[in-house]
């Protein structure tokens, strides 16, 4: 099976915010509607102090609590472990603003549908260009792939670098960050 | 131009009926051109490649449309500056073409004081007659035209002005590089210079944020060193996001890192420790700079700066240690490129610095970049008019600055006494970032002429009579761009986009029709497809090619690591002293000068400084960008977290801020990422057009309070020469 996964090192996230403004730009979102948020999180007292950026998107957890939530099935997980949302079948209720973990449900105010993250990235190839975040990070702070193959770059990155889901097992999320 | 086949079919199929819907305009507008594509759906088309224009590095990116509408942008791997990432600001700002603020048609002031839609032809005859009858009165040198530099601005506006007999052609200089580069030049011949960071054992950054005012190659750079090991210093005011790949902060009190240099070389000195051989044999003036270094112990650059005596010995040790493979890096606008009275001093300081280490040319060290540039275009239709006997205003005032970019502030403060009477400004928002606003405004308004070319009303724009509508980048080919770097390449801004509003122009054919209309179109009998294909053919590409290629290499030419031991200077020698500088009342070799003013009890130092996602006020309008700033309050000014404390101030609360010139309210961003001397004001925000639907009311304007004056010598606008007091809003 393929199951895709992302990998975060926030130790090279500048926080300059070009994957924020290139998402939006691939996939054709209007200026308030942000796939992606951060955390800016600051440690130490003058003249000692240090900088985390991180930023948090559609987690595409395997146990989707914005999923289960939603009374029309306008949320679903994908064979391939994306979480999807059918933007017809959306009522725009926000159930799933309310349940997902991570605050990455955005509700756009003109359309009512309750949009997020798609994992646009698995469709970039040399035929089909994308400025999606993956692709547009400065830094290559971001790598994509297939998690259940362990030679994926982004598999065998995940154990090198010793990345974990933001918040451990709590929804087998499959963006995993380096901190 | 088959690429364009997609955009042009959809445009134009829908355009009629676009047409229609605006009766008596004659073109389509805004409104409808957008309903004509609401419905639409199509697939990616490759539109070509261009240039981005959200910064002046000018990043080369190849862009896709759907239904001729914007769609992805790719950075070009082989551009010297993008290396194949673009940054926010370049994603952002591609929608500058659909914004609902372009500038649409040519506009006039009335005697109210509005501006009302005027034809082209009523421009340029206007326009032309008030040329005219300026030079008639008072000569041609008393036109001046101030502009950003771009590709085609910069050679169509230089031709236009030259043509008319005027050499007061400015760039944004004096209030971005123009006291760096006139120190360096004073010191080397040229400015410029490109540490080698990626392969340096050790950088030291004064300032620069490669990750804030993001020029991605150099971020690439950074990070690659910091991958390296080499030990990466940022002394700054500010914690700033390129920490991320530096091993040290060394917080310092703005207007002060001139001490700094002094104490490193004075320790260099007193160790015997520096380049004797390069000292030697490459440069003269050393004894003099080296007596002159003897009082400026770490010690004494510690009360100045704030950092620690053993600091400041310490990286002066490293530094040699590293040596040749270490360099201070050249900043930018930053903490010396227009900032204070000692700015051109300290990038002269800097240079110098530079040389004990012994690292020019070498790799790791800090090199000139390996260049390109079109030949000599053999046809007698672009032989350029002659070039006026007269030099730019203020080159005798400001004797040190650089003639290149022109101390366009102080051409402008000729206005009231009648000895500028007309002034031009191309892509500039002089009057919002040059210096003080207000008085910046007052000048410009004075004049007899005053014209300004733009996408979108600005202050600048709202200060002059007439107003131009450029079209945006996407829009238009421009003259190609010749870069330099490990490998210069020439690149070309390219139309990848059909005009959005039928009645703006190209700035090539707006200086090509005005010239016409002033009597000087000779000079201007050719197109800019036929300038640039005569320009490329000079080096062995044409047009046709490199808009297939974006971005042609020269990899004969690339850059090859040696010991630089000729420099532009007269005896091609650097300069510990210089008699430039000498005769502009500056010691021979660079000695300690005061900031202008510093702040005392209750009062801090302004500081600017640019955020990753924009470009000085150019992108504040952009609501991609905006949003941002909204979302995470980044136009909050900056206040030391100890200081807050003692001054009852928590992050969030709303102060005024005062200067001389100006008081204004925003909130306070309370954080340790600052020194206690510094409040910071990030340099995008305040605007005052109501026009600009999504930068107006937004924060406060840096410039706002800062008074009109220049650094003597250097021209800079001093811009962070200003002290500030904070009170909590209700105390």
């Amino acid at each position: 099976m393929t199951r895709y996964g992302m990998l975060i090192n926030t130790k090279k996230c500048i926080g300059c915010y070009a994957c924020r403004t290139a998402c939006q730009r691939q996939n054709g979102l209007e200026a308030d509607i942000d796939f992606i948020r951060y955390e800016e999180i600051e440690r130490g007292t003058f003249p000692v102090v240090g900088l985390e950026m991180v930023p948090l998107q559609c987690m595409h957890c395997e146990d989707a609590p914005c999923a289960k939530v939603c009374p029309t099935g306008a949320t679903y997980v994908t064979d391939e472990g994306i979480v999807r949302v059918h933007e017809e079948r959306c009522i725009g209720c926000k159930y799933c603003m309310a349940a997902c973990p991570y605050q990455v449900r955005v509700h756009n105010p003109r359309t009512g549908v309750v949009d997020k993250c798609r994992f646009c990235t698995v469709n970039a190839s040399e035929d089909n260009p994308m400025c999606s975040c993956v692709e547009a990070c400065v830094t290559g702070a971001r790598m994509f792939g297939d998690l259940d193959d362990p030679e994926s770059e982004v598999s065998r990155a995940i154990v090198e670098l010793d990345a974990h889901p933001i918040m451990g097992d709590l929804t087998k999320a499959k963006l995993f960050y380096v901190r | 131009m088959s690429e364009h086949a997609i955009t042009r079919r959809s445009f134009l199929a829908k355009s009629a009926l676009g047409a229609a819907a605006v009766a008596g305009s004659g073109y389509i507008g805004f409104e409808a051109w957008k309903q004509a594509h609401a419905d639409e759906t199509g697939s990616l088309q490759r539109a070509g490649h261009s240039l981005c224009n959200s910064c002046s590095s000018k990043c080369g990116f190849t862009a896709y449309t759907r239904d001729g509408r914007l769609s992805t942008m790719i950075g070009d791997p082989d551009h010297p500056y993008c290396d194949g990432t673009l940054c926010a600001r370049g994603y952002g700002y591609a929608s500058i073409a659909y914004s609902e603020d372009r500038l649409t048609d040519p506009l006039k002031k009335n005697d109210a004081g509005e501006f009302e839609a005027i034809s082209w032809d009523q421009a340029y005859a206007e326009i032309a007659e008030k040329i005219q009858s300026i030079i008639g009165s008072d000569g041609p040198q008393s036109l001046i035209l101030i502009n950003d530099p771009r590709p085609s601005g910069s050679y169509y506006t230089k031709r236009f002005m030259n043509a008319l007999g005027s050499a007061n052609v400015y760039t944004h200089g004096v209030s971005c590089n123009m006291s760096k580069n006139s120190g360096m030049t004073q010191a080397l011949g040229a400015a410029d210079f490109t540490s080698d960071v990626a392969n340096a054992k050790m950088v030291m950054f004064l300032g620069r944020s490669y990750c804030d005012g993001i020029r991605p190659s150099s971020v690439h750079a950074l990070q690659k060193a910091h991958e390296n090991g080499c030990h990466v210093v940022m002394v700054d005011p500010r914690y700033n996001n390129s920490m991320h790949f530096a091993d040290e902060w060394i917080p310092i009190r703005p207007g002060t890192d001139l001490a700094l240099i002094l104490a490193m070389a004075h320790v260099l000195v007193k160790n015997d420790t520096y380049d004797h051989d390069y000292v030697a044999n490459y440069t003269v003036g050393f004894e003099d700079w080296a007596a002159r270094l003897e009082e400026y112990d770490p010690a004494w650059a510690s009360e100045i700066t704030g950092i620690p005596a053993e600091t400041i010995e310490r990286l002066a040790n490293e530094m040699w240690e590293a040596a040749p493979q270490s360099s201070i890096e050249q900043g930018w606008r930053a903490a010396f490129g227009c900032a204070h009275q000692n700015s051109g001093e300290t990038a002269r300081a800097l240079c110098l610095f530079n040389t004990l280490l012994g690292c020019w040319g070498l790799e790791g060290g800090a090199y000139f970049p390996a260049s390109a540039s079109a030949g000599k275009l053999e046809d007698p239709k672009f032989a350029a008019p002659a070039a006026p006997k007269e030099k730019i205003i203020g080159a005798a005032e400001y004797p040190v600055s650089s003639s290149g970019m022109g101390v366009s502030t102080y051409a402008l403060s000729l206005i009231p006494e009648g000895k500028v009477k007309g002034v031009i400004f191309y892509q500039s928002n002089c009057v919002a970032g040059y210096s003080n606003p207000a008085q910046l405004h007052d000048f410009v308004a004075g004049a007899e002429l005053s014209v300004a070319i733009d996408v979108q009303m600005t202050e600048t724009c709202q200060a002059c009579q007439y107003v131009l509508p450029d079209t945006s980048y996407l829009e238009r080919l421009e003259v190609p761009e010749f870069v330099g770097g490990t490998v210069p390449v020439v690149s070309l801004r390219d139309r990848v986009l059909e005009k959005v509003h039928p009645n703006t122009k190209p700035v090539d054919e707006i200086f090509s029709e005005l010239a016409e209309a002033c009597g000087v179109g000779e000079y201007f009998q050719f197109t800019v497809d036929e300038l640039a294909d005569a320009q490329l053919k000079t080096v062995g590409c044409s047009l046709e090619e490199l808009r297939e290629e974006g971005t042609h290499t020269f990899p004969e030419k690339q850059l090859k690591y040696a010991l630089k031991t000729s420099w532009g200077t007269t005896d091609k020698k650097v300069h510990f002293t210089s008699e430039a500088c000498e005769k502009a009342g500056f010691p021979a070799s660079p000695g300690w000068l005061e900031p202008k003013v510093t702040p005392g009890s209750g009062e801090f130092r302004l500081i600017g400084g640019k955020q990753a996602i924009h470009t000085h006020t150019q992108t504040a309008n952009i609501p991609a960008l905006m949003e941002i700033t909204k979302k995470y309050g980044l136009e909050r000014i900056w206040m030391n977290a100890q200081v807050a404390e003692e001054m009852g101030i928590k992050d969030g609360d709303e102060v005024e801020l005062s200067s001389e010139t100006h008081t204004g309210v925003t909130r306070v961003h309370v954080t340790n990422r600052i020194e206690p001397t510094s409040i910071y004001l990030p340099s995008h925000y305040g605007c005052s057009v109501e026009d600009q639907h999504t930068a107006y009311g937004v924060g406060l304007r840096q410039m706002d309070f800062v008074p009109f004056h220049i650094e003597p010598g250097y021209g800079g606008t001093m811009s962070q020469e200003t002290l500030v007091t904070v009170k909590k809003v209700g105390a």
